[in-house]
């Protein structure tokens, strides 16, 4: 599985090469560390997730001595993988540009939220094609428009205060119990990716 | 005899498609020749060798292990060659060779090293600017450069020059000097199989037709040219399809002694082309098919 991991850095080394500089010029010019953050490692996450996807590369890695559990593994594994160089990078960009410590609250928020997106994204592209999860946030994000616009007007602002209160919390029990629930999710998304991956035809 | 792959009563089926009850085997230390048309099953057969589908019902075992204990082993012992380029298309071959390598225990350097320089591929450039018979040599250096002890290649000729379709069939010749390996492959050209078959198999329409030693088939069919008036009811259900014309009917008949003995001097026996078998396999099926709906 280890190869496979490592196959995907190889494969994606031009992405990260350009990515990691871009992200160090982000924290120089004092840019916002977690939706970069964020932004970032999901980019490079769905971009390796993409370059497996064709039909012929499928063939080619179960052709291999690799079980398809090894397969969806490796995506899961390497995806933290992909999360901890953007951590690094943030957190050693920021103590040579501004000689400070990143607060391990933030980095814990980034990691977080990208593992929730990779807990929803991976089963669904692995299920469809991660090609139409554009098509499924732009749905989603009109649903939610209209969440906002029809019923809970004030949802925008309840999220930025939710986040907020999250962030200024040190509650290490709240804390405990946020991590608990992302790796759960996290563990609950590969053991479905694993199911629909066993199954699927290519 | 020892078989290298057992498939018993498999049975899978698509949207259109169904292989009922199929069985077969390939005989280990042989070239077993893969025959049939177009969209008759024989990808379906070789995905399902290769563990890429799994069989509805079915036993499939390859060296006496069944994938579902023994996957990663059995994929050790296999190289394979795809009709369409698997490879990754983005990166050169020495970053392919740096992502297969480690998957193999076996993987052998100088083995790989003799290929790429007897095929003359350049380890520098990305392999999306390769031609369809570089991918062809590129993906078979790699089926050859773990001692797999049974390749698998699934129309590795289509789209090939007829020069290096030989010289693949001369390597395919040098590799089975060793009696450990086992080559299964597909192909519609086929007279590429009278160059190393020793076994044909025949499928049409997700039934298998025969495995033979490809002398054999020689031997047990041939073609059958005469009058017109020699047929009647009786007399076709000797043959397995028949073309006629205005000069009289040519068949294939499975038995050649016996239509010999039905028909003596009246007609003609000649030898047929596996062309010929696969055809008229296919217009017996077909009218069998519209003769009982």
């Amino acid at each position: 599985m280890l190869h496979l991991i490592r196959k995907d850095i190889v494969l994606q080394k031009y992405t990260l090469l350009i990515l990691l500089p871009v992200l160090f010029i982000d924290l120089f010019l004092d840019g916002s560390r977690i939706y970069v953050g964020i932004l970032f490692s999901i980019a490079i996450i769905m971009q390796s997730f993409a370059t497996d996807e064709k039909s012929s590369v499928h063939f080619l890695l179960n052709s291999l001595p690799y079980t398809r559990k090894e397969i969806v593994s490796s995506k899961y594994v390497g995806a933290c993988v992909f999360i901890s160089l953007v951590l690094l990078t943030i957190f050693i960009g920021n103590l040579v540009i501004h000689k400070e410590f990143v607060p391990w609250e933030q980095l814990l928020f980034i990691a977080s939220i990208v593992a929730v997106f990779i807990s929803l994204a991976f089963p669904f592209s692995y299920l469809f094609k991660s090609q139409y999860l554009m098509i499924a946030s732009i749905v989603l994000f009109v649903l939610y428009f209209i969440i906002v616009a029809k019923f809970i007007p004030d949802l925008n602002d309840w999220i930025r205060g939710a986040v907020q209160t999250l962030l200024s919390l040190d509650d290490t029990l709240l804390y405990g119990g946020a991590i608990f629930s992302v790796i759960l999710l996290y563990f609950c998304s590969y053991m479905l990716s694993v199911r629909i991956y066993s199954r699927k035809v290519f | 005899m020892e078989n290298v792959v057992e498939m018993r009563n498999v049975n899978k089926t698509f949207k259109g498609f169904a292989l009922k009850d199929f069985s077969l085997s390939v005989k280990k230390g042989f070239v077993t020749g893969f025959i049939g048309g177009n969209g008759v099953g024989k990808s379906t057969i070789i995905k399902l060798i290769m563990n890429l589908l799994q069989p509805d019902s079915g036993e499939i075992s390859l060296f006496g292990l069944n994938y579902k204990n023994h996957e990663k082993e059995i994929k050790q012992r296999i190289g394979f060659v795809f009709d369409n380029n698997v490879l990754y298309e983005n990166i050169t071959l020495a970053e392919m060779k740096k992502i297969i390598k480690p998957a193999y225990k076996n993987w052998d350097d100088t083995l790989f090293h003799q290929y790429i320089n007897l095929f003359e591929l350049p380890m520098k450039k990305q392999i999306k600017t390769f031609s369809k018979g570089m991918m062809m040599k590129a993906s078979l250096t790699f089926a050859l450069s773990h001692h797999a002890e049974l390749i698998i290649m699934d129309e590795p000729t289509s789209g090939l020059d007829p020069i290096f379709r030989r010289e693949l069939l001369d390597i395919l010749h040098d590799i089975m000097q060793d009696s450990e390996k086992t080559i299964f492959f597909s192909t519609h050209i086929t007279t590429d199989l009278d160059r190393i078959a020793d076994y044909i198999t025949f499928i049409h329409n997700g039934q298998h037709i025969f495995t033979k030693e490809h002398y054999k088939i020689e031997e047990d069919y041939a073609i059958v040219k005469g009058e017109t008036n020699l047929l009647d009811r009786d007399t076709e259900r000797e043959f397995i399809g028949i073309r006629r014309s205005n000069h009289g009917f040519e068949a294939l008949t499975t038995n050649k002694q016996r239509t010999q003995n039905i028909f003596g001097d009246t007609v003609i026996l000649e030898k047929p082309t596996l062309e010929d078998i696969m055809l008229y396999t296919k217009k017996g099926t077909d009218h069998y098919a519209t003769s009982h709906s």
